[in-house]
């Protein structure tokens, strides 16, 4: 990444030699400006104006997220200012690399360090970590660390005491002991996130010794029960926000008693832990009803009882989730709502016997709602959501994926000029008209999703793109109609970073092409079941689409060339989908694969494959990190 | 105890003198009791021109000795014979002298106690001397004796283990029984020791940790002993009744002695008396009998009433009796696994880590079981066998953190001392030159000696080699016992017999008092 910078500064430095305005200002007043340069667009064209403000922004920036571990410790000695470090995208980050980087003598000012899923780092890398980092560390995020023991986090927990947010997330094999010691060595953690992992009652004993501990979360912890709940809600935690997503052993009696305990939670996440809410629960809501602003309970049987007394006593709840909840009917949304005016955030997915009624209660009772979830909710026309979007003009996300939305629902919604998402998918009513209402309106929207929107034609598109200029995240899954044309007006999509064209065979490599030139930021792309594309498109992608890093290609007819190069050649390509490219033959793999230099994290291929292809390049790309998975499907060779 | 151990310098210079005459067929050796250092340095094999072994070579030493028992020889039977005349004359002075005191100090019927036990086993001294000269004739008579008293030990260990007799005080009332036969000896002890029980179940009883019950068998004298130290004002701090708890305290050496049975005829040491009967069996069909396999029985009047603990010898320790709040330890084992871990070396050291070191050897089976796997190491150095003590030590220290486990080469047990791995080859030479029999002396390694102690590592090595082949063990058993060190003398020299010393000790422990 930053290599690519130097070279194209230098390109640009012949242009701007000598330029009298940039070489005048000091570093302090370019680091003054620097501060209100927030974009990456923004500052990568910063950084390509002088050495001097190369200079500049390299020392002043703050984040960074390198892609190869390899370059670690450089850009680490040359950005001194960094306080966020996300090594989440570096493959085969390992005790080595981590410890090397450390040693550069960087990280003096690390704050927020971001280790997910980095499977090779151990105990070693973290001591070496923690070492550097002691005198700050604030933030580390070890999710699905899976090398970590409790050896690691005895060191994380020694080197970095004021630590203040730790995630160990799906680290399996750290356990009690682990935890116990943490809770004694960083007596400051507000954030603890401790899910998946293997741990029982008694860590939550240690954990109730933490005074800060503000956010625990801990989803999936199966040896979790009601005794825990109890254990915390005498402990001496000023717990605000508790997640306890399917723990499936603790019960709602649990829940109750964790309530007694802690007044001031604002935040409870219940999500598929238990079946039924018992009034002993309910009851106790009264008891924080002035500070839970958050409340989901995914999953559980509510009758409209249960919700009245819910929305009764959480007068100030903002958001509430009552996805996949069974039994919840109109009436019972319309009970809840009745005395939530605050709320924001109503997740509904799956609430199949909600009607319109239900949306008519939202939009006269929370007009302040700004997310709402309806996925699946198949009984909703376009006269709830005319109700909805009348009444409630902030309504920024919208999930009416399978809800059976026509162009004239889409009318309705282009009254919300403040939609940033909006998720259409399985509506196959929807036609250009209607996408044509949403572009002449939405102008702040970032995420469209038209999966299966068969009617959705290069039109639809057009009104998309040209009203829609921000849009970040696009799916166009199987919408077959589509053609190169629709590419071509998708192409002054500048923000656009995923793109989804699965099963669009109309569309060509020109028009791939013309996507590549004009979406410069497109980092994820699929082409799955794309017939038309060939290696032209490829080349395209090749060419232009520098940022691309996730890749899906499967089934598209291109050849060992096309591959060839565009392995070679895109530097932040770390995850590609190869299944059944039946163009490509044994040698176009290898050679593909061993362009690639071990860039690749994830790869998809034939399991046919696995005989064919040298054991030596398996071995290095597995060296690298890269996983390969492989699907169990006949090799078919056309080339 | 220090004028004691003048007595004893002075008993030991006699038997020297009289060294070189000595002369023993080989299978007298079995009987040997231990020598003094000083005659441990005349007595070396290639010092003795007139020794028909001439033995310059341990292994030499061992073909040329395994001629056959019958093989008699005048000489040395009037050699022994001149011994028992002198061992007489010398019995006859101790005694006269304690005659002649008898009205100053016989208020000191401690110290008359003592005068009575060495009297005993100079005699039994005398007892084993003639029993084995006859044996040099008879072999076949020789083995039935032997295996008829094997509690002859009992006194002799006593002596030997105790180097603190003086012998210028007071009466002897002990007289000297017959001693034509073992059975009548075998007697004599059990009329000495008021308990009645063989000698033998009493050791195995005392090592046993496990059976408490063991305690409470002891030979009386040292019953009477500490009773009398009690009543002689003895400060011992304790409030307890001075009927409901009793008090025993075990000298030094006894405690650091490896073997308590130990084999009349090829001298192996055994810990308990059941292996050493197994062991027998080897020795003959006599000793395969149902009636020598049995256990020995207890005497019928041994049950007495007094609970019996121990006291550690080592003075200021907690466990000794002096100390104010003494604190009694219950077993015999105890009392050995207390002394070895509290005043010896630490002279096991793992050969796995190489740092963890005991002094118990059982310790260090232990500890090496566990020694290297998941060996959790702290970044201070200790180490932990289970991580949650690893991580409860690091979470109460500031700045330690959990460290990579040092993966160490695996040597062998280092051996506490130069003492168990340079004279065991000599031993097991040393006990087949003896008997012929094979008998693999290699159990007589001391792991338990006290590395700490020089001296007596320096004598042992001598002591242990030459003890079974020399044939000055006569004169060592008689004279040369009361030496500085009696600990070989406790080894070796009571080979032919089972045991007891305790007897001696508590009588030091009250001279000492005294």
């Amino acid at each position: 990444m930053s290599g690519d910078e130097e070279e194209e500064w230098g390109r640009r430095r012949r242009r701007i030699a000598g330029d009298p305005v940039t070489a005048a200002l000091s570093a302090d007043l370019l680091a003054l400006i620097l501060d209100r340069v927030a974009a990456a667009r923004d500052r990568k064209a910063w950084r390509l104006v002088s050495r001097g403000f190369l200079r500049a922004e390299a020392l002043h920036r703050r984040a960074l997220r390198p892609l190869r571990r390899d370059a670690l410790p450089r850009l680490l000695r040359r950005f001194p200012a960094l306080e966020l470090l996300d090594l989440s995208a570096c493959p085969a980050l390992d005790d080595a690399s981590l410890a090397a980087a450390a040693l550069g003598g960087a990280g003096r000012r690390l704050r927020s360090v971001c280790l997910a899923r980095a499977s090779g780092v151990g105990w070693r890398g973290l001591e070496a970590a923690a070492v550097a980092d002691a005198a700050g560390l604030r933030e580390l995020l070890l999710d699905k660390c899976l090398g970590v023991t409790d050896v690691g986090l005895a060191k994380v927990a020694v080197g970095c005491p004021a630590l203040d947010r730790l995630s160990v997330k799906w680290c399996l094999e750290i356990s009690d002991i682990g935890i116990d010691l943490l809770a004694k060595k960083c007596p400051d953690l507000r954030s603890l996130d401790i899910s998946y992992i293997k741990v029982t009652n008694e860590s939550l004993r240690s954990i109730s010794s933490l005074r800060k501990l503000e956010d625990l979360a801990m989803v999936g912890c199966y040896f979790i029960d009601d005794d825990g709940m109890r254990i915390l809600s005498r402990g001496c935690n000023s717990f605000q926000s508790i997640d306890v997503s399917r723990c499936e052993n603790v019960s709602s009696g649990g829940l109750a008693s964790l309530l007694e305990g802690h007044h001031l939670l604002r935040s409870i996440n219940a999500r598929d832990c238990v079946s039924e809410l018992t009034s002993c629960f309910l009851s106790k809501l009264s008891v924080i009803s002035n500070t839970l602003n958050i409340l989901k309970l995914d999953g559980f049987q509510l009758s409209v009882s249960a919700l009245k007394i819910i929305g009764m006593s959480c007068k100030n709840l903002v958001e509430i989730g009552l996805g996949k909840c069974k039994g919840v009917t109109d009436e019972g949304i319309s009970e809840l709502v009745a005395n939530c005016a605050e709320l924001r955030t109503i997740n509904l997915v799956c609430c199949h016997l909600l009607t319109d009624d239900a949306l008519f209660s939202i939009a006269n009772n929370c007009k302040k709602v700004e997310c709402l979830g309806l996925e699946s909710c198949s009984l909703i026309t376009e006269k709830g959501l005319d109700q909805l979007t009348i009444c409630c003009s902030s309504v920024k996300e919208l999930d009416l994926t399978d809800c059976n939305v026509n162009d004239a629902g889409l009318k309705c919604m282009s009254r919300c000029s403040e939609l940033t998402a909006l998720k259409l998918g399985l509506c196959a009513s929807i036609s250009d008209e209607g996408l044509a209402y949403i572009g002449s309106n939405c102008e702040k929207l970032q995420e469209l999703d038209l999966y299966r929107c068969t009617a959705v034609t290069d039109n639809g598109l057009a009104a998309i793109a040209a009203g829609c200029k921000s849009l970040k995240r696009l799916n166009l899954c199987y919408c077959t109609q589509i053609s190169d044309t629709g590419m071509k007006h998708l192409s002054c999509l500048e923000e656009l970073t995923d793109l989804e064209l699965r099963g669009l065979v109309r569309v060509t490599s020109s028009g791939i092409t013309s996507l590549a030139m004009g979406c410069k930021s497109l980092v994820k792309l699929e082409l799955k079941r794309c017939y038309s594309v060939d290696d032209a498109g490829l080349w395209a992608l090749a060419r232009y689409s520098e940022n691309l890093r996730q890749l899906t290609i499967s089934y598209c007819p291109v050849t060992g060339l096309g591959l060839c190069n565009l392995l070679g050649t895109l530097r932040c390509l770390q995850d590609v989908k190869l299944v059944h490219l039946s163009w490509v033959s044994i040698e176009g793999f290898e050679l593909a694969l061993r362009a690639s230099c071990g860039r690749l994290k994830k790869l998809k291929l034939l399991s046919g494959l696995q005989e064919v292809l040298s054991p030596e390049l398996l071995q290095m790309l597995q060296s690298r990190g890269c996983r390969i998975r492989w699907v169990d499907k006949p090799l078919v060779f056309k080339g | 105890m220090d004028h004691k151990l003048k007595g004893t310098s002075e008993a030991s210079s006699k038997p020297s003198s009289l060294m070189p005459g000595n002369h023993f067929n080989p299978a007298n050796l079995a009987y040997g009791f231990a020598q003094s250092p000083k005659t441990q340095s005349q007595a070396l094999p290639s010092y003795h021109p007139d020794n028909k072994m001439k033995i310059t070579n341990p292994l030499e030493s061992s073909q040329t000795v395994s001629t056959p028992i019958l093989d008699w020889d005048p000489r040395g039977m009037l050699s022994n014979l001149s011994f028992l005349e002198q061992k007489i004359h010398q019995v006859q002075d101790i005694v006269r002298q304690i005659i002649s005191q008898e009205g100053q100090f016989s208020n000191r019927a401690g110290e008359l106690a003592a005068q009575q036990q060495l009297v005993t086993a100079d005699l039994t001294c005398i007892i084993i001397q003639l029993i084995s000269t006859a044996g040099t004739l008879l072999p076949s008579i020789k083995n039935s004796l032997l295996s008829t008293n094997p509690m002859l030990g009992a006194p002799t260990a006593a002596f030997g283990s105790n180097p603190n007799l003086n012998t210028n005080q007071q009466r002897n009332e002990v007289v000297t029984p017959e001693m034509n036969k073992g059975s009548e000896y075998e007697e004599l002890i059990k009329s000495l020791s008021a308990s009645g029980e063989d000698s033998d179940e009493l050791m195995l009883k005392c090592l046993d940790a496990g059976r408490a019950g063991g305690a409470d068998e002891r030979i009386p004298i040292d019953d009477h002993d500490l009773k009398e130290s009690d009543d002689g004002g003895a400060a011992d701090g304790e409030n307890l009744p001075p009927g409901s708890y009793e008090v025993l305290q075990l000298e030094k050496e006894e405690i650091l002695a490896p073997h308590t049975h130990f084999c009349s005829i090829c001298g192996k040491g055994f810990k308990r008396d059941a292996n050493l009967r197994m062991h027998m069996r080897g020795h003959g069909d006599e000793y395969k009998t149902p009636a020598a396999l049995a256990k020995p029985a207890r005497g019928p009047a041994s049950e007495p009433a007094l609970v019996r603990r121990y006291s550690c010898p080592f003075a200021g320790c907690k466990r000794n009796k002096e100390h104010k709040k003494f604190q009694p330890l219950k077993t015999i084992l105890c009392v050995k696994n207390h002394y070895k871990r509290s005043h010896c070396d630490k002279s096991y050291i793992c050969s796995r880590c190489n740092t963890k070191k005991f002094s118990v050897i059982a310790d260090l089976k232990t500890h090496e079981k566990h020694c290297g796997r998941d060996k959790w190491l702290c970044s201070c150095g200790t180490t932990f066998s289970r991580k949650d003590k690893l991580f409860g030590h690091v979470a109460l220290f500031q700045g330690h953190t959990p460290a990579l486990p040092v993966d160490l080469p695996i040597d062998d047990v280092k051996t506490p001392n130069n003492n168990n791995s340079n004279n065991t080859p000599e031993l097991s030479r040393g006990g087949e030159a003896v008997n012929g029999l094979g008998g693999n002396m290699s159990s007589y390694g001391f792991p338990s000696s006290t590395s700490d102690d020089i001296n007596s590592i320096d004598i042992k090595g001598v002591d242990d080699s030459r003890g079974y082949f020399s044939p000055m063990n006569f004169d060592s058993c008689n004279f040369g016992v009361l030496d500085d060190f009696p600990r070989p003398a406790f080894d070796v020299a009571e080979n032919p017999f089972s045991f007891l010393p305790s007897g001696s000790c508590s009588f030091t422990q009250r001279n000492g008092e005294s």
